[in-house]
């Protein structure tokens, strides 16, 4: 431990590079406008009670609400009973600055539709290039069949093709198409992952001959023993590539700026948030970190709760 | 005996028959799916974009005119694309070498450290994980000129003995960087989020390299008379971590290549000041999506594939070549 200071000195100082923009995402989405321009406040600022300016100028009262409210403060003047209910705007409007923060960024944008949007399109994803990979998998492992090889060389041929790199003529087929601004373009050119089928093939070869031999016995077809018998055998290697594909397309940022432009309805959770700054007049940052915040916070908890699982599946890509 | 015996193995040979020609139908409706999607969704992208390439072809238009290789003309005489390349390689050949290193030394470190060693690998973890827009929205803020905590620190060390060091001085006079906004620094700054993004990944894989470095190699180095952990380190463990290197420098290569999202979110237009850092993924997106200009952008497409396709192509030679002094 001791001998070893000079070591933890080193790595502490990258750990302090690493977190640096974490602490910042989140103290930010923690403190008033004023702390943020100031830079004070520590890391959770003071919390003291900020007025939001836009929520009191929307109860501005007018000529119909002091009509209204006249009866209530009976002898008063029209810009007495004014004064009365601005302040009752006031303080109906001050908030702790975290609370600002949040409430703003799921009001401000439908952040749960994003969300959601995240949600739909990485559990698609994943579910459709189980369904494609699995059965081609297994084909390739365990059934001969007169061009094998050939299909083999072709899955081995598609790894040296990156989905990023092709963007452009993909864009131009889905627009041939008609299918820009759809989900289906979100998910469309993911659903095949060569590197999934080669994980699996390399999986079952894996797994006895017997298993699938003693399932034939039983009379269950290669369908059957598809989704009955492999499927459950190769449950560890799907959670480590259902790690690696939901973290890819999670985060990923590029395909949906380029299939979705404008139908906010479709953004993921990346894409509501480059909206967000795109709008962001300057005083916007805490609710613009919160944002960042709520989008990162999934996969980070997750991460942190199963670290070797998603070290495992992130790093599937090493193994091979 | 022997009748029975043949009855037995006729019987078996023709469910055999029987069995494999179900087999091939079984195989053929199984990879079919994923045969098909590999055609539509991988190859022929790739042809389409190597025959616009050569067109003029735009979105909207109904007809296009073969322009033979004028696009690649274009990319290998205009400026723009000058700065495209420049920028790219710039970008590559310093976090390429960086990341795999301060991945390679963290993992050394951590791999001696008795205790602390997860803490360390999770955190040196975090940033592969969390969405890089945000992190780059994130960074945004840290190196922003006036309220940025980078900016903040470094006016902070202004009075202090620290002031001798040139930068700093110059800083404290005058005014420190605008990092984002100054073309000197731009591109240095997407290579520094790059590394600190990318590290941990290249971190965890060395590490998972090292555990495979059989202990007794370094009892018979110190025999040999290595002495010293750089000799240690020469003789035994980067030999036997050849394969993970192989594997992360392509890798981080190929992820270098596709760098995107922390250049549009700082430069939705044009690529940075003086388009310091308009790289070829920012490049296929402007030309080729916004501005409609489809042959250029496949023409760049091509381009990008094939220097993608040749890197896996060495490392896929390398580690048949058995780097790994085995």
């Amino acid at each position: 431990m001791i001998r070893d200071w000079w070591k933890h000195l080193i790595l502490t100082l990258g750990v302090i590079v690493v977190i640096a923009p974490f602490y910042m995402m989140v103290s930010y989405s923690f403190k008033s406008p004023g702390e943020i321009d100031r830079g004070e406040g520590g890391f959770f600022g003071r919390q003291e009670l900020m007025v939001d300016e836009r929520c009191v100028k929307l109860r501005d009262p007018n000529r119909d609400d002091i009509a209204a409210a006249a009866s209530r403060f009976p002898g008063q003047s029209d810009a007495e009973i004014r004064d009365v209910l601005v302040a009752k705007a006031e303080a109906d409007c001050a908030m702790r600055p975290v609370v600002f923060n949040y409430s703003k960024a799921f009001t401000e944008a439908p952040l749960l539709r994003y969300l959601l949007n995240g949600v739909i399109v990485t559990a698609s994803i994943f579910l459709i290039q189980v369904v494609v990979a699995l059965p081609a998998a297994f084909a390739l492992a365990k059934l001969n069949f007169w061009g094998r090889d050939a299909v083999f060389a072709l899955v081995l041929f598609c790894l040296l093709i990156p989905v990023h790199a092709i963007a452009l003529p993909l864009y131009i087929m889905l627009a041939k198409l008609g299918l820009t601004n759809t989900y289906a373009a979100l998910v469309v050119p993911w659903t095949i992952s060569v590197f999934g089928i080669f994980l699996m093939r390399q999986f079952f070869m894996t797994v006895p001959d017997d298993l699938i031999d003693a399932a034939r016995m039983d009379g269950m077809g290669e369908f059957t023993i598809v989704w009955r018998v492999m499927l459950p055998t190769a449950v560890p290697a799907l959670l480590a590539f259902a790690i690696f594909s939901v973290v890819a397309h999670w985060n990923d940022y590029f395909w949906p700026r380029i299939v979705v432009t404008g139908n906010r309805d479709l953004f993921t959770p990346p894409l509501g948030l480059r909206e967000f700054k795109g709008d962001g007049d300057g005083s916007f940052f805490g609710p613009m970190m919160a944002t960042a915040t709520v989008i990162v916070t999934p996969l980070i908890v997750a991460f942190l709760l199963a670290q070797k699982r998603f070290i495992e599946g992130i790093t599937l890509n090493g193994m091979k | 005996m022997a009748v029975i015996d043949a009855s037995v193995t006729d019987a078996s040979r023709e469910t055999t028959m029987a069995r494999s020609a179900g087999e091939r139908r079984a195989a053929w409706v199984l990879t079919a799916p994923a045969l098909i999607l590999m055609v539509i969704v991988l190859l022929a992208p790739v042809i389409i974009a190597g025959l616009l390439s050569f067109t003029n072809y735009s979105l909207g238009n109904s007809g296009f005119d073969w322009v033979g290789t004028d696009n690649y003309e274009k990319l290998f005489t205009r400026s723009t694309y000058e700065k495209m390349f420049l920028a790219t390689l710039t970008y590559v050949v310093t976090v390429v070498p960086i990341s795999v290193g301060l991945g390679l030394g963290a993992a050394l470190l951590i791999n001696s450290l008795g205790r602390f060693r997860e803490i360390y690998k999770t955190i040196y973890f975090l940033p592969v994980m969390a969405t890089l827009l945000a992190m780059a929205i994130a960074w945004e803020f840290m190196l922003h000129p006036s309220i940025g905590m980078i900016n903040r620190a470094l006016e902070a060390t202004c009075g202090t003995p620290i002031e001798v060091i040139p930068f700093i001085a110059n800083g404290c006079t005058d005014r420190f960087p605008l990092w984002l906004g100054d073309k000197r620094y731009a591109i240095w700054v997407i290579c520094f989020i790059g590394i600190w993004q990318g590290f941990g990944f290249n971190m965890v894989l060395y590490l998972a390299g090292l555990t495979g470095v059989h202990r007794e190699l370094y009892h018979a180095a110190e025999m040999d008379g290595a002495k010293s952990a750089w000799e240690r380190f020469r003789l035994v463990t980067w030999p036997a971590l050849g394969p993970t290197t192989v594997f992360v420098v392509t890798i981080t290569c190929i992820r270098a290549f596709q760098v995107f999202d922390t250049i549009e979110a700082f430069w939705p237009q044009g690529g940075g000041p003086n388009k310091s850092t308009y790289v070829m993924m920012f490049a296929i997106f402007e030309k080729g999506i916004q501005q409609n200009l489809i042959g250029i952008g496949s023409a760049i497409t091509m381009l990008f594939l094939a220097f993608v396709m040749v890197l896996t192509l060495i490392q896929r030679w390398l580690v048949e070549r058995k780097v790994h002094y085995k």
